[in-house]
């Protein structure tokens, strides 16, 4: 048969599993089935002029959800919208504020999106409807590159003002006088791609939104708060969180669906005893071709820019025979010019490009329409994220393919080798805590430095009285003989001392000095900084590698150089903990869980070069650098009795394994980074008198992890034992127990004895799935994924 | 967070984390409220020599500056370029602040006011005792400006109304209505700018008002003294902010005074430098006051002094700021002439332009070859001199190739010069007018 015949995804999907080679790997198949579309009628009141710019773009009707969210805007109710990638999302806020301003030109909306690129997108397509709709609406983008004559008369005269939580936060706010015509008139307020306000940087914009409504609440406007999410399992709750009111959540979602086929793919081991396992890359790559050869469009996700390249190049490599169509495959990444990524996005929508290879750049609301086939090489480290990606394909009625190729780390391990943890289990929860107190208290400083606070004033978890006394105990606030707290500080800006995105106030600039005017690339937090630009670290930024020359510490200064190498580093940290408060504790088979406030010092030792892909050891160095203190938040779990009669050398060992495996299977239900999660574990912790295994935030103060950790703790330990117990490694490996503790006993075997210290620890027998919540925790809803899937057996081959 | 003992064991826990910074001090026991307030204004009308007055919206310190006579020719001050009318009441503004942005957290505790009654300049200064009370001070100052007054600030337009205006958002009341705003820190740029180092008030009191302040507070200062007083410190080293607010307005008055009797008194302006005299003609021009921009450079022209020896006028046509000593010298006449010779032709007066531009070239000085090529223009255009347009085009040819031959070369001229010879030439013999290049007028060979 021909190299290149067009050929539907599902015949293409057919001959590939009965291919022994890939379909060893398949560990699941399943298949969601199509969905029929839910419309409804456009409402009655729908302006003449909208109805026609609608028809105009072939919309005649609305999808359910569409219609929910519109209807509840008009009532005046808060609205958090949760449907899949490419559904018809941006509708649900676009119709209410065209309607607004249809019937009002005086109205106004305000829309923040995370980055300036998604604005800019969103902008052009309701500038577009608007057109069409023969509407005069000013819509600006308002961020760092508006330039100053635009800025006053978006700030007098714009009616739509898109901008981003930074802008709001350091530009808008704290000069809110020069825009009190948005504030006195605005109706919407839109905050889209919601799921991405998490962790820290949500504990901040949760903040900003407490000030934005604040100073809405001063020139007398009460808008309405559409928010829009992708699927995770509490936008509800995140929506609430992050605006401190109580949202509808609209995630029925009407929008139509071909089936979709989902495989989880695991490389076969090529080495039994160590657990060695073939390349995601390769795999990936394999299985995304011939679907390429067929025609099909088909994006694949790499995790790093060095992972996106060379996917690029062996796809090119292998569609150069028989002049296949080698340059209709392109690379989409950070790093890449602005406009060479719209021409991109351009050809995937007109189908001019057939293949892309995108790091997650492409997951987020970029409007590429729908493609055939996503592979994923590597689990993208959240469900959320995962069904994400998955949703880049998936056409109106034809059938698509998702494909995940898991790679050796724990948690890739883990999710292909729980498939009912993908496709039954709700996503993610994104954390975000807003009243941790270092967060808190510093925009409690701006917010007092905007507007001054009535007694009793509630900001946050409650009336900011307490707290503003202890801002007045430095000078910052003043109580006036009103009584109200007024800013009264030198400092003349305490935004500016705030960043959304960094954890603390002081940060280590990362000064790129490639090009011949070196130019600043980021920053980091102290905490950060030690394990991420210490000298000779290969710091990675948009995918992009560069190596660190030099680490000015004092003047927090990190110099580096682009580089393009085949390795990462990885540093160590030495770390030792101190409990000092307990917030909360409650008895647990073999030992108590607890969730307090600790003191971590930190100091990083050495780091490893380690080889993508295999994770070879390349060599190692010292770090010199001072030793950091961070005042957290933790979850810890002391094991008196579960660690009754072990002898020492077995039970440091055990302890860990369970601790690397705790801290895996944490990352994946809290949709977080590994890394914003510490790992501590004490054969006898001096407070406790008893082995303890810590799991520590990252940030100061933490962002609500840990407490979630504590009420999930048997969720916890039966996932920890059911990651080891699944793993094909015989006496544990990096995916499960983590790597070997050097000079470590070759005899032992950890994988036994962190299983049997699970086992005293309460996990039940084997195979039980994370799925046991604790009974004190309510179950999280399901919020907007397909009905379930039907699951097809595969034949899996030995 | 909502457990407050919780709450405060973790500020406990953040007080003894935090460097730990002098206690603010307080003057007296702890009183609260309105009683506190009426403490602190009486603290602070006592330290600065006011009174306090108690109103609805609360207290307001209030001083009164003793007056000093400032004679001021309205109607002829009128007849300076970017003048209020004759008849504008004047009411000059100066704030002090606890910062220096605009930003909503910065706030306007002192509000400086001075204004004329009959030949002496009257002043009031409202200081805002405590946060709580800036409603009240907003009044008091909103009550002060009559809506038919202009304002007279020093970059009143960049600062101290922004903020004035953001304040009284912050309250939810509407600005001070007045007639219009005269902001004298642009005035004092065009006018001094090729004379003076900078534009801060302080130097224009030094170099133009003769005023020197002893024991002035540094504007730094300000802020911290202010916030040191809220926080419960002594008023007392706010005295001196106030002096100094009184002294910012009074020298409002005091530059005004000074414009007035310098540069719009015919007589007096003979005297003055003359790149004051080229930058007041602008500023006429600027008005489409062609005559008056005439005679304000008939004036520089006049008065121009050679300068002194060693300095580079020559050269650059700008003094180094070494020279500054002798101000009359920052412009070259060559400059002056120009200009006079530009305004010539505004007036639709070409023949004399073209003679006037002739002067400058003739002087063969390092404009020789441009002010040719304007005479060239200006018998082209306006005198339709074809042939002298030519003539004066090999003029500014030859003046390029000297000034090229010096070692000042002028590139973009040269090419620009044969292309209007050719041009001009082809025009020549289309029209079959004689053309005599070698005319005697073209000047000197």
């Amino acid at each position: 048969m021909r190299t290149y015949a067009p050929a539907p995804v599902d015949a293409v999907l057919a001959r590939l599993l009965e291919e022994p080679s890939l379909a060893r790997g398949v560990v699941h198949h399943a298949l969601v089935p199509a969905r029929e579309a839910e419309t409804v009628p456009l409402p009655a009141w729908v302006d003449p002029r909208i109805r026609g710019a609608l028809a105009q773009q072939g919309i005649p009707s609305l999808y359910t959800h569409q219609a929910e969210a519109l209807a509840a805007v008009r009532s005046g109710r808060d609205v958090c919208v949760v449907t899949p990638t490419a559904s018809g999302k941006s509708l649900c806020y676009e119709l209410p504020v065209l309607q607004a301003l249809a019937e009002d030109p005086s109205a106004r909306a305000l829309w923040l999106f995370p980055t300036k690129a998604l604005g800019q997108d969103q902008v052009a397509a309701f500038r577009a409807l608007a057109g069409a709709a023969g509407l005069a609406i000013s819509t600006a983008t308002y961020d760092g590159d508006t330039p100053a004559p635009i800025r006053s008369s978006i700030r007098e005269a714009g009616q739509v003002v898109v901008t981003n939580p930074d802008m709001l936060h350091a530009a808008i706010l704290p000069h809110h006088t020069k825009w009190f015509q948005l504030f006195e008139q605005v109706q919407v307020i839109v905050v889209d791609e919601l799921h991405l306000y998490r962790g820290l940087f949500g504990s901040h914009v949760g903040n900003v939104l407490r000030r934005l409504l604040r100073i809405c609440r001063h020139y007398g406007a009460n808008p309405v708060i559409v928010t829009c999410s992708a699927t995770i399992a509490n936008p509800g709750e995140l929506a609430t969180r992050l605006t401190g009111r109580v949202p509808l959540v609209v995630d029925r979602n009407g929008a139509p669906a071909g089936e979709r086929h989902v495989l989880l793919v695991d490389p076969p081991i090529i080495d039994t005893p160590s657990g060695a396992r073939g390349s995601a890359l390769t795999l990936a790559q394999r299985w995304a071709l011939p679907f390429l050869r067929a025609g099909r469009q088909t994006i694949v996700f790499g995790r790093s820019r060095t992972g996106v390249e060379l996917i690029l190049t062996g796809l090119r490599e292998a569609l150069r025979e028989h002049g296949g169509p080698r340059a209709r495959v392109r690379g989409y990444r950070g790093g890449y010019l602005p406009t060479e990524r719209r021409a991109i996005e351009e050809g995937l929508r007109n189908g001019e490009v057939l293949g892309v290879v995108s790091t997650s750049a492409l997951e987020l609301g970029v409007d590429i329409g729908r493609l055939d086939v996503a592979v994923l090489a590597g689990y993208p480290g959240s469900i959320a994220a995962t069904w994400q990606q998955f949703g880049r394909a998936g056409r109106r009625q034809d059938a698509s393919v998702a494909i995940l190729v898991a790679s050796s780390a724990p948690v890739d391990q883990y999710v292909v080798h729980h498939p009912e943890f993908l496709l039954d289990r709700p996503p993610e929860e994104a954390r975000v805590d807003p009243d941790n107190l270092h967060v808190l208290l510093a925009h409690l400083k701006a917010a007092a430095f905007e507007l001054p606070f009535t007694p009793g004033e509630v900001f946050g978890p409650g009336p900011a009285d307490d707290l503003l006394a202890f801002l007045a105990e430095d000078g910052h606030v003043h109580a006036g003989d009103d009584g109200r707290w007024y800013w009264a500080s030198p400092d003349n800006f305490p935004a500016s001392s705030i960043s959304l995105r960094t954890a603390a106030e002081e940060n280590v600039v990362i000064i790129d000095t490639t090009p011949d005017r070196p130019k600043v690339i980021g920053e980091l937090d102290l905490f950060s900084a030690q394990t991420q630009v210490h000298e000779d670290a290969i710091y990675l930024h948009e995918s992009a590698q560069f190596h660190v020359d030099r680490l000015d510490w004092d003047e927090r200064k990190a110099y580096v150089r682009r580089v393009d190498v085949d390795h990462y580093t990885q540093a160590e940290l030495a770390v030792t903990l101190k409990p000092l408060d307990v917030f909360a504790q409650a008895e647990v088979p073999g030992g108590r869980r607890h969730h307090g406030e600790v003191m971590v010092a930190s100091r990083a030792t050495i780091y490893k070069k380690l080889k993508f892909v295999t994770n070879e050891n390349l060599g190692w160095g010292k770090i010199h650098l001072p030793e950091l203190e961070l005042q957290t938040t933790a979850y810890w779990t002391t094991l008196d009795g579960a660690s009754a009669g072990w002898r020492r050398a077995e039970l440091d060992v055990a302890l860990a394994g369970t601790g690397r495996a705790l801290q895996a299977v944490a990352s994946v239900l809290l949709m977080v980074d590994p890394r914003d999660l510490g790992l501590v574990t004490q054969v006898r912790s001096p407070h406790a008198e008893a082995p303890t295994i810590y799991l520590y935030e990252g940030v100061p103060g933490g962002v609500g992890l840990a407490e979630r950790l504590w009420a999930r703790h048997a969720e916890l330990v039966g996932g920890a034992a059911d990651l080891v117990a699944a793993c094909d490694c015989e006496s544990g490996c990096p995916s499960c127990t983590g790597p070997r503790p050097p000079g470590g006993d070759a005899e032992v075997n950890a994988k036994i004895l962190v299983l049997r210290l699970l086992a005293a620890l309460g996990a039940a027998g084997l195979g039980n799935a994370p799925g046991g919540a604790d009974p004190a925790e309510p179950v999280p809803q399901r919020a907007g994924l397909a009905a379930s899937p039907v699951r097809i057996t595969v034949p899996v081959r030995p | 967070m909502t457990d407050p003992a919780l709450l405060q064991r973790r500020l406990a826990a953040l007080r003894a984390a935090r460097p730990r910074l002098p206690a603010p001090r307080r003057d007296n026991g702890v009183v609260t409220g309105r009683q506190r307030g009426a403490a602190q204004a009486e603290r602070l009308a006592a330290a600065v020599g006011g009174e306090w007055l108690d109103g609805p919206a609360g207290h307001v310190v209030r001083v009164e500056p003793g007056t000093i006579a400032l004679p001021l020719e309205r109607a002829r001050l009128a007849s300076l370029p970017g003048q209020p009318p004759a008849d504008a009441r004047l009411v000059c503004l100066d704030t002090e602040t606890t910062g220096l942005g605009t930003a909503a957290g910065t706030l306007a505790f002192l509000v400086g006011l001075g204004w004329w009654e009959g030949d002496r300049f009257r002043q009031v200064q409202l200081l805002c005792p405590d946060h709580g009370d800036e409603a009240a001070l907003l009044a008091a100052v909103d009550a002060a400006i009559p809506p038919d007054a202009w304002l007279v600030t020093y970059n009143g337009r960049g600062f101290d109304w922004p903020l004035l205006v953001t304040r009284y958002r912050l309250i939810r009341r509407a600005a001070p209505v007045h007639a219009g705003m005269l902001d004298l820190l642009p005035h004092v740029r065009r006018l001094f700018r090729h004379r003076l180092g900078d534009a801060r008030l302080a130097t224009v009191e030094r170099e133009l008002l003769g005023v020197r302040r002893d024991a002035d507070v540094g504007g730094w200062e300000i802020p911290e003294r202010y916030l040191a007083f809220v926080h419960g410190g002594s008023a007392a080293p706010l005295a001196a902010v106030v002096t100094h607010n009184a002294e910012d307005v009074r020298s409002l008055g005091r530059l005004l005074v000074h414009l007035d009797r310098r540069y719009a008194d015919p007589d007096r302006r003979r005297s003055a430098p003359a790149g004051d005299l080229l930058a007041l003609a602008r500023g006429y021009t600027r008005e489409r006051r062609h005559d008056a921009a005439l005679g304000c450079l008939d004036d520089a022209d006049a008065g121009w002094r050679l300068p002194a020896r060693g300095s580079d006028v020559w050269l650059h046509g700008v003094a180094s700021p070494s020279s500054m000593a002798s101000p009359a010298v920052t412009v070259s006449r060559e400059r002056i002439r120009a200009e006079r010779a530009r305004t010539l032709r505004r007036l639709g007066r070409p023949a004399d332009a073209a003679a006037a531009w002739e002067v400058i070239a003739a002087a063969g000085g390092p404009g020789a070859a441009r002010a040719w090529v304007e005479v060239a223009k200006v018998r082209e255009h306006a005198l339709a001199d074809h042939a002298g347009a030519l003539a004066a085009t090999a003029a500014a040819e030859r003046a390029a190739e000297r000034s090229r031959l010096l070692g000042m070369p002028d590139p973009a001229l040269e090419p620009a010069l044969a292309h209007r010879r050719r041009r001009l030439g082809a025009r020549l013999r289309r029209s079959g007018d004689d053309a005599r290049p070698e005319d005697a007028r073209a000047g000197p060979r």
